[in-house]
């Protein structure tokens, strides 16, 4: 009970700290999408590799996800992914998929908006159910629909997502083994930026470091079982254009069975503005 | 054949003269490098353009055009707002060439309409600032203040 408490109190004496120091803030999450949308007729392509500590095995849970996202015009985007993990041994292709965004309201004033945006998932996969957590970005199969908020002050950026989880049966004959009242859940994220370097901006090839904190939760609508996560980021960016993402996601509390929720978050991303 | 000469490069001169040499534009809803640079990249593709002056730290654009073309100032504020950001001031550096302004009468200047609100009768003579104040020139706050009546499609409410 103490330790549970001590990390609770260290995830929010964190975010203080995030928010207290004068510095101008960063939103491009590493966990979450903001709900700002990418630049019209821009594309972006990603390499997401997730480093997992299975729980009770010496094992290292592996996904490596490439995704590219597309920028259809200034409200609207989609992205596609393709899911490899090495859970049969061998890095292995497991699924995909399209993740679409539109960006419905946005006020913007100078250093500073507040947007509103839907998202949508839909995935498939092929692997073997494991846990109870449902996850639609390289375990389950199923539907995700949500709305985020993301307001950007100065100093401070501040997003928050709620979704609804639908999962269905994976591939490959992997029922979805916890039942059909167990198959729903709520994904609510807190999402906190800042930007470190450089101090003063002066030229687009300068290298930005920001770092991130994001509290990832979720639900589950039929069991009430839930876990919270914390994940702190590290991300640079370089020549205004690309960007890596270095983070770290710890589980702080959970009810249900996951199999790996600690690990290591590795994002390698370019971008390319007027590319069609 | 010289006198006719001189009478047509007058004349270019003065169409070329009535036209927009240069913007200054300040985006809004942006803080980091990527964001502006996304506003860079996009205002460099339209053909118009000659050289763009970005300052990330006061996300302000200067625009300079290429001589004798037809500058859209439309399609540059659609540019910002096409990266994901928007427009909160606009200013346009236009020569007049001896041009009487009267306070809400439409002026054509080259190949655009100016309807200047707020101003003296005066008479403008060489290089001047025109702050633009239709909707999506500047931020919705300071749109809302002026009230000015809708800008008809080609014409720019306008003070100097």
């Amino acid at each position: 009970m103490t330790i549970k408490y001590t990390k609770i109190k260290l995830a929010v004496l964190m975010t203080f700290a995030l928010l207290s120091t004068s510095c101008l803030a960063q939103e491009l999450f590493s966990m979450t999408e903001p709900a700002s949308n990418r630049a019209a007729k821009s594309i972006g392509l990603r390499i997401d590799n997730f480093i997992m500590d299975e729980i009770n095995t010496a094992k290292i849970n592996y996904h490596l996800i490439p995704e590219i996202m597309i920028g259809i015009s200034k409200k609207w985007m989609i992205n596609g992914s393709v899911f490899f993990s090495n859970r049969s041994e061998a890095l292995k292709y497991e699924g995909g998929s399209i993740y679409t965004k539109y960006r419905f309201f946005s006020n913007d004033a100078v250093q500073r908006h507040f947007r509103m945006a839907g998202f949508g998932r839909i995935s498939f996969n092929n692997s073997d159910i494991h846990q109870e957590e449902i996850n639609m970005n390289g375990h389950n199969t199923g539907t995700e629909l949500g709305i985020v908020a993301t307001k950007l002050i100065q100093k401070v950026a501040v997003s928050s997502t709620v979704s609804f989880l639908k999962a269905a049966d994976n591939g490959n004959n992997n029922k979805f083994i916890y039942g059909l009242k167990d198959s729903k859940a709520v994904n609510y994220t807190f999402s906190v930026g800042k930007l470190i370097l450089p101090k003063e901006y002066k030229v687009y090839k300068q290298t930005n470091i920001n770092c991130m904190l994001e509290f990832l939760n979720q639900v589950n609508i039929g069991s009430g079982k839930y876990y919270v996560d914390i994940a702190p980021t590290i991300q640079m960016i370089f020549n205004s254009q690309s960007r890596v993402d270095v983070g770290y996601i710890r589980e702080l509390r959970s009810t249900m069975i996951r199999t790996a929720p600690n690990g290591f978050f590795i994002r390698l991303e370019h971008n390319f503005f007027n590319a069609f | 054949m010289k006198r006719t000469f001189l009478i047509i490069a007058i004349a270019f001169s003065l169409a070329a003269k009535a036209q927009a040499t240069k913007v200054y534009l300040k985006a809004s809803g942006l803080t980091c490098s990527m964001c502006s640079n996304s506003i860079n990249k996009a205002l460099k593709t339209l053909d118009f353009v000659e050289a763009i002056n970005a300052d990330i730290k006061t996300y302000t654009f200067e625009i300079s055009f290429k001589p004798n073309s037809y500058v859209d100032f439309d399609k540059i504020k659609k540019k910002v707002e096409d990266a994901g950001f928007s427009v909160v001031e606009f200013t346009a550096f236009i020569h007049f060439n001896n041009v009487q302004v009267t306070n809400n009468k439409p002026l054509t200047v080259g190949d655009k309409t100016f309807l200047f609100v707020r101003i003296k009768e005066q008479m403008l003579n060489g290089i001047k600032e025109v702050k633009i104040l239709n909707k999506g020139f500047v931020s919705p706050k300071e749109y809302k203040l002026n009230a000015f009546p809708i800008a008809l499609p080609g014409t720019y409410n306008a003070s100097t």
